[in-house]
C-alpha cells in the first residue's frame, strides 16, 4: 500500500512537474485571443455582418402578450438570482411580457437541453439563455428557431446561428484587462499570482483565463503565473483551495485571481483567516453584496464585475424588440429601456458596457 | 419465486404510471402528442440504455456507481482518437466503445478477482475514469463533428427516433437474456444467495465479470450517442448519472439486495420519471418541485409495493 | 474482523493489529503522505498548513462518524450531503434574524435527528431499502431547499455565531470536535449495549433479535444519531466561512461515504470502527492538499485521486487475504 501510494505521489509529481513547466496558464482554453492594448485606447471595432440566426414563421408579435421562459445555466446561485430580477422587472416595465425562470440545479449541459425542450413543446414565444456550453446547447436552439421562437442569449453565448442575438456583459478581453491591470496594480507589478476558478470545462471562465494569459505576457510580464485550482462552484471548496495555495507558495503568492462569484470571496475569506490582508491581493469578479465585509475591511481593494440585474434587464428589453420586430439583422444599436442605447457588436452580439470596477468608494451603492 | 410473485411490484407501477400519463396529460394539452412523446423518448434513451446494464448488476446484489464517468470517459476518447489521433470517425468510435467496455471489464475484474464490494470499487473507478477523462482532456471541448455522425442523436427512421429504436432492441434482447436464458437465471441465483449459487455450480465471476463488462458497453453506447445528440465531447458529459439510472431501476422494483428485479419493471420506473420531468414542466412546474416530486414517488411507490407485500403475507 | 472477536492464543500486538488493520493502513498512509510531501515541500508541514487540513476538513471526518454507524448497522444513506446543506441554512437563518445564537446552533441540530429518526423509521418498519428512502429524500431535500430559498446567500452572521471559526489554544474548534466526537463514538460503540446492537444488527439481523435485541427500535436509534453527527458536521459546515450558500454541496455524499469504506467499514455491514472513518476523512484532505503541493497537474487531480483510493482499497483486500 504505501510502495503504490508513494509511487503513484512520485510519478505523477515528477510527471506533472516536467509537464506544467513548459504549458501556458492552465484553465485557459485553445481558442485564440486578442489582448487589448496596455493603455486604455479602446479596440478598434471591425464591422462584422449579422451571423445570428432567424426563426422560421415566426407569427407576429409586435406589441402582443407573449410568455417567455429564462434558462440560466443553473438556478439556486446569487449571479443567476440578479440576472432573473432583472429580467423580471423587464418584464413588470413592459407589461406585456410573461416571463418566469426556470433551470436545473447544476450547471449540467444535458439537464439544460431537457428543460430548453420541454419549453419549446409547451409553446413559449421567447427564450433567454445562458449556455452551459456553446455547442451542445446549440441543436435545440435550432430546433426553438425553427417553431418560430425568438431566442435571445446572455451571460454566455452559444453558436451564432443558434439563436438571434447575445447580450455581452463584456467582452472577454475587456474582462481580462480589467483583472489584470487591477492586480498589478496592487502587487506592483510584479510577483506571484494564482487562480481559483470553477471547473475547467467552464466556458467562460476558460476564456477569461486564457484572455488573461495573453494580455499578462504583453502588457504585465512580471506578473508570474503560479497555479490555477480548480474549486467547482462550492463556498468551502474554494476556501480550502484559496487556503492551500497560501501556505504552499507563502511569500511567493503576492495575489489571488478568483474567476468567479463564488471563488472571489472565498478567497478573500482565505486571506482574512491566513492574517494575510495586505499582503496577498485578491482580484476577482464578484457580486458587491459578497465582498462588501472583505472591501470594508481593506482586504480587497477591487472587485470586477458587471451588474447582472442590468445584464438580464437588457436580455429582456433585446428579446421584446426582436420579437416587436424592431431590432432587425444589420442594426447598430438597440434601445434597452432605462439603459439606453446599446451598441450591437461582432455582427449580431449586443454590448451591455465596460466591466465595472467596484472599490471601497462606490460598493455601498450597490444591492446585488 | 412464482411468476405472479415478480410481477406483482410492475403491476403496481404500471397502474401508477397509467395514472401519472392521464393526469398530466389532462393537465397539458401538449403532453399527450406523438411528437412530444418521441421526443421524450429521445431524451430518455442514455439513460435507459445503461439502466438496462443496471439492472442486471442490482439483481446480483451489486452496484455500478462508474457509469457516468465511464461514459465521460468514452466520450473523451471518440473526441480525441478523431481529432487529436486523427483516425478516421467509424474506427474512433469503434475504439472508443471499446476502451468504454474495457472499463466496465477492469469494474468487473476488481470486482470478481479481488473480491472487493462492488459500491467501493466503482467509487473508486467512478473518480478514476472521471480523472482519466478530465486528464486526457485537459478540460478541452472537441467539436466540428461530420454531419452524417449526429444521425445517431439527431436522426429519425419511420419517423421515430434512432437511439429509440436502439433503446427498443436494447430492451427486448435484455429483457430475454434476464428472463428466459440460463445466465438470467444465473443472475438472479448469484443475487439471491451467492455462495448458494456457487456450489450449485453456476459460474459466478465469470457472469459478474460479463454484466459488469456489459454496464460497461451500454455506457459506452450512451456516450455516443450522448456525442451526437450534443454534437461536442465535454470531460463533463455524463456526471451525476449514476443516480438517475439507479432511482429508475430501483424504482422500477428491482431489490437493492439482489435477486429481485425485472426488465419490464426498470422500463416502467424510466418511463414514470420521464413522463413526470416531462409533463409537470408542460403544466406549470418548475425544476425544483419536479425534483421533489419524483423523491416523494419514489418512496411512495416502494412504500405501497412494501404494504401490498406485506398483506399478502410476504 | 473486529476486535471483540478476536480468538484467544493470539498475542495483544496481534490481536490489535487483526483488529484495527485497516485503521493501520490508513494511519500509515497518512504519515508516509506527511513525510514525503513535507521532504519535497517542507511548507506542507507548517503548522498553519496542518492546521487548515484539519480545520477545513473536519465536518467530512463528522459525517463520516455518522455513515460510519449506518454502514456498520447495515444502510446506507445518500443524502447525507443534502441535508449538510439543510442545516446550514437553517442554523444561518435563525442567526441572522435575531435569534439566540444557541437556538442558531441546536435547532438545526435537532432538526437533523428528527428528519433522520423519520428516515429510519421509514427503514426500519416498512423495509424500503435505506438507498431508496435516502435517493428520495436526497431530491426532496434538494429540490425543496431550492424552492424555498432560491440559494440566497446568507451573510452578515454574527461573530458569535461562528463556532468553526474559534481556535481555543490556537487550535481550530473544528478540530476539538472532531477529535472529541471521535473518541466518544468509538468508546460509544465499543462498550455499550447499544453500540453492540449496531454491529449485531449489521452482522445478522435474525441473531441480533434472538440475542434478544430489537433491530427496528436499533435502525430508528441509529439513524437518529448519524441525524446528530450530521448536524454537528453542518453547524461547522455553516459557521467555517462568512457566508452560507442555501445549496447543497455538490457530492458531499460521495466523499462521505468513501471516507467511511475506505476506513474499513464493511459495506455489509457489521464490522468496521468510526477511527477508520476519522482517519480516512484526514487522508482524503491530506491527498487533496498534497496533490496541489506536488504540483500534480491540475488536470490529471481527479485521476490521481481515483488512483489511490483505488491503491487503498487493493492493499486492504490483499491485508485481508493474508490475515485469513
Amino acid at each position: 500500500m504505501k510502495k503504490l501510494t508513494l509511487a503513484a505521489i512520485v510519478g505523477f509529481g515528477l510527471m506533472s512537474g516536467s509537464a506544467l513547466a513548459a504549458s501556458a496558464w492552465t484553465g485557459g482554453d485553445d481558442q485564440p485571443t486578442n489582448p487589448l492594448s496596455c493603455d486604455a485606447t479602446p479596440a478598434a471595432a471591425a464591422a462584422k455582418p449579422y451571423d445570428g440566426g432567424v426563426p422560421t414563421n415566426a407569427p407576429d408579435r409586435n406589441g402582443k402578450k407573449i410568455t417567455v421562459v429564462d434558462v440560466p445555466k443553473l438556478i439556486g446561485i446569487g449571479y443567476f438570482n440578479a440576472t432573473s430580477k432583472g429580467i423580471a422587472d423587464a418584464a413588470a416595465e413592459l407589461g406585456n411580457v410573461d416571463a418566469k425562470t426556470d433551470g436545473p440545479t447544476k450547471a449540467n449541459i444535458d439537464e439544460q437541453i431537457t428543460f430548453i425542450d420541454n419549453y419549446i413543446t409547451s409553446g413559449v414565444d421567447g427564450i433567454l439563455f445562458a449556455a452551459n456550453d456553446p455547442v451542445a446547447i446549440a441543436p435545440v436552439l435550432k430546433k426553438a428557431l425553427e417553431k418560430g421562437i425568438n431566442v435571445v442569449g446572455y451571460d454566455a453565448n452559444s453558436t451564432p446561428d443558434a439563436r438571434q442575438w447575445f447580450v455581452n456583459q463584456a467582452e472577454f478581453n475587456g474582462i481580462a484587462k480589467s483583472l489584470v491591470d487591477s492586480m498589478a496594480a496592487e502587487v506592483g507589478g510584479e510577483g506571484g499570482v494564482a487562480i481559483v476558478t470553477s471547473t475547467f470545462t467552464t466556458p467562460n471562465q476558460a476564456r477569461w483565463i486564457a484572455e488573461m494569459a495573453a494580455y499578462a505576457e504583453k502588457c504585465h510580464p512580471k506578473l508570474k503565473w503560479l497555479e490555477t485550482v480548480e474549486a467547482q462552484e462550492d463556498n468551502n471548496l474554494s476556501f480550502n483551495q484559496a487556503t492551500t495555495l497560501i501556505n504552499k507558495y507563502g511569500d511567493d503568492l503576492k495575489g489571488i485571481f478568483g474567476m468567479t462569484s463564488v471563488a472571489t470571496p472565498a478567497s478573500a475569506e482565505a486571506v482574512t483567516q491566513a492574517n494575510k490582508c495586505g499582503s496577498i491581493a485578491v482580484v476577482g469578479l464578484a457580486t458587491p453584496n459578497a465582498m462588501k465585509p472583505y472591501v470594508e475591511k481593506g482586504c480587497v481593494k477591487s472587485v470586477v464585475l458587471w451588474n447582472p440585474v442590468d445584464l438580464g434587464y437588457a436580455a429582456m428589453m433585446v428579446l421584446r424588440s426582436v420579437a416587436d420586430g424592431t431590432l432587425q439583422p444589420g442594426a447598430t444599436s438597440v434601445k434597452a429601456g432605462k439603459l439606453g442605447d446599446l451598441q450591437v457588436i461582432n455582427g449580431s452580439e449586443i454590448l451591455l458596457g465596460a466591466p465595472y470596477v467596484f472599490n471601497k468608494d462606490n460598493i455601498g451603492q450597490f444591492d446585488f | 419465486m412464482t411468476a405472479a410473485r415478480l410481477l406483482r411490484h410492475e403491476t403496481i407501477l404500471a397502474v401508477l404510471t397509467i395514472i401519472a400519463l392521464a393526469v398530466l396529460a389532462s393537465m397539458s394539452d401538449k403532453f399527450f402528442t406523438p411528437e412530444n412523446l418521441l421526443n421524450q423518448g429521445r431524451l430518455m434513451a442514455e439513460v435507459g440504455l445503461v439502466a438496462l446494464a443496471m439492472t442486471f448488476v442490482i439483481v446480483t446484489g451489486g452496484i455500478d456507481l462508474s457509469v457516468g464517468s465511464i461514459l465521460g470517459l468514452t466520450a473523451i476518447l471518440l473526441g480525441v482518437f478523431w481529432k487529436n489521433l486523427g483516425l478516421p470517425l467509424p474506427a474512433a468510435i469503434l475504439l472508443a466503445v471499446i476502451c468504454g467496455t474495457f472499463a466496465g471489464w477492469i469494474n468487473g475484474f476488481i470486482i470478481t478477482r479481488f473480491n472487493v464490494p462492488p459500491l467501493i470499487a466503482t467509487l473508486a473507478t467512478l473518480a478514476l475514469y472521471r480523472g482519466l477523462a478530465e486528464g486526457i482532456s485537459e478540460a478541452r471541448s472537441v467539436r466540428g463533428y461530420p454531419e452524417w455522425f449526429f444521425f445517431f442523436g439527431q436522426g429519425e427512421i419511420l419517423g421515430v427516433p434512432f437511439q429509440l429504436w436502439l433503446l427498443g432492441i436494447a430492451v427486448v434482447i435484455s429483457g430475454v437474456i434476464l428472463g428466459l436464458t440460463p445466465f438470467g437465471r444465473a443472475t438472479y441465483a448469484i443475487g439471491a444467495n451467492e455462495t448458494a449459487a456457487r456450489f450449485s455450480g453456476i459460474r459466478v465471476n465469470s457472469t459478474k465479470l460479463w454484466i459488469y463488462t456489459a454496464a460497461g458497453f451500454c455506457s459506452a453506447l450512451a456516450a455516443v450517442i450522448f456525442v451526437s445528440r450534443v454534437t461536442t465531447t465535454r470531460s463533463d458529459m455524463g456526471t451525476g448519472l449514476e443516480l438517475d439510472v439507479i432511482t429508475g431501476v430501483v424504482l422500477g422494483g428491482t431489490s437493492i439486495f439482489g435477486g429481485r428485479g425485472t426488465i419490464i419493471g426498470t422500463v416502467l420506473g424510466l418511463v414514470l420519471i420521464q413522463a413526470l420531468k416531462n409533463g409537470l414542466a408542460l403544466s406549470g412546474v418548475k425544476g425544483d418541485g419536479t425534483i421533489v416530486v419524483i423523491g416523494l414517488v419514489l418512496i411512495g411507490a416502494i412504500l405501497v409495493g412494501a404494504l401490498f407485500d406485506r398483506n399478502r403475507g410476504g | 474482523m473486529m476486535a471483540i472477536a478476536a480468538s484467544p492464543g493470539r498475542t495483544n500486538l496481534q490481536r490489535f493489529l487483526s483488529g484495527y488493520g485497516q485503521e493501520i493502513v490508513v494511519l500509515l498512509s497518512i504519515v508516509a503522505l506527511f513525510v514525503v510531501v513535507g521532504a519535497i515541500n517542507p511548507r506542507f508541514l507548517s503548522n498553519t498548513n496542518i492546521n487548515s487540513i484539519f480545520a477545513g476538513n473536519a465536518y467530512i471526518a463528522i459525517a463520516a462518524i455518522g455513515m460510519s454507524m449506518i454502514i456498520i448497522a447495515g444502510h446506507i444513506d445518500v443524502s447525507v450531503g443534502a441535508l449538510i446543506g439543510v442545516i446550514a441554512t437553517i442554523a444561518g437563518t435563525l442567526a441572522v434574524n435575531g435569534y439566540p445564537i444557541w437556538m442558531a446552533w441546536t435547532v438545526p441540530i435537532l432538526f437533523a435527528v428528527a428528519v433522520n429518526a423519520g428516515v429510519g423509521a421509514l427503514v426500519a418498519y416498512t423495509r424500503i431499502p435505506s438507498i431508496v428512502v435516502t435517493l428520495g429524500m436526497l431530491s426532496i431535500l434538494k429540490g425543496g431547499l431550492i424552492s424555498i430559498t432560491a440559494g440566497k446567500w446568507i451573510t452578515n452572521m454574527p461573530p458569535e455565531f461562528m463556532i468553526a471559526q474559534m481556535r481555543p489554544f490556537g487550535i481550530p474548534s473544528a478540530v476539538y470536535f472532531m477529535v472529541a466526537l471521535t473518541i466518544i463514538a468509538a468508546l460509544f460503540m465499543r462498550y455499550t449495549d447499544f453500540g453492540r446492537a449496531i454491529y449485531a444488527v449489521g452482522g445478522n439481523i435474525e441473531a441480533a433479535r434472538a440475542a434478544g435485541i430489537n433491530p427496528e427500535r436499533t435502525v430508528v436509534g441509529v439513524f437518529a444519531l448519524h441525524g446528530l453527527f450530521a448536524g454537528i458536521a453542518g453547524i461547522l459546515f455553516a459557521t467555517q466561512l462568512q457566508v452560507i450558500q442555501s445549496t447543497v454541496p455538490p457530492n458531499l455524499e460521495l466523499t462521505v461515504i468513501t471516507a467511511s469504506v475506505i476506513g474499513g467499514v464493511s459495506i455489509l455491514g457489521g464490522t468496521g470502527t468510526v477511527i477508520g472513518s476519522t482517519l480516512a476523512a484526514i487522508l482524503f484532505a491530506c491527498i487533496g492538499s498534497a496533490l496541489i503541493f506536488l504540483n500534480v497537474s491540475a488536470y490529471w487531480l481527479r485521476a490521481v485521486l481515483g488512483l489511490m483510493i483505488l491503491a487503498t482499497v487493493l492493499a486492504d483486500m490483499a491485508r485481508r487475504r493474508r490475515a485469513t
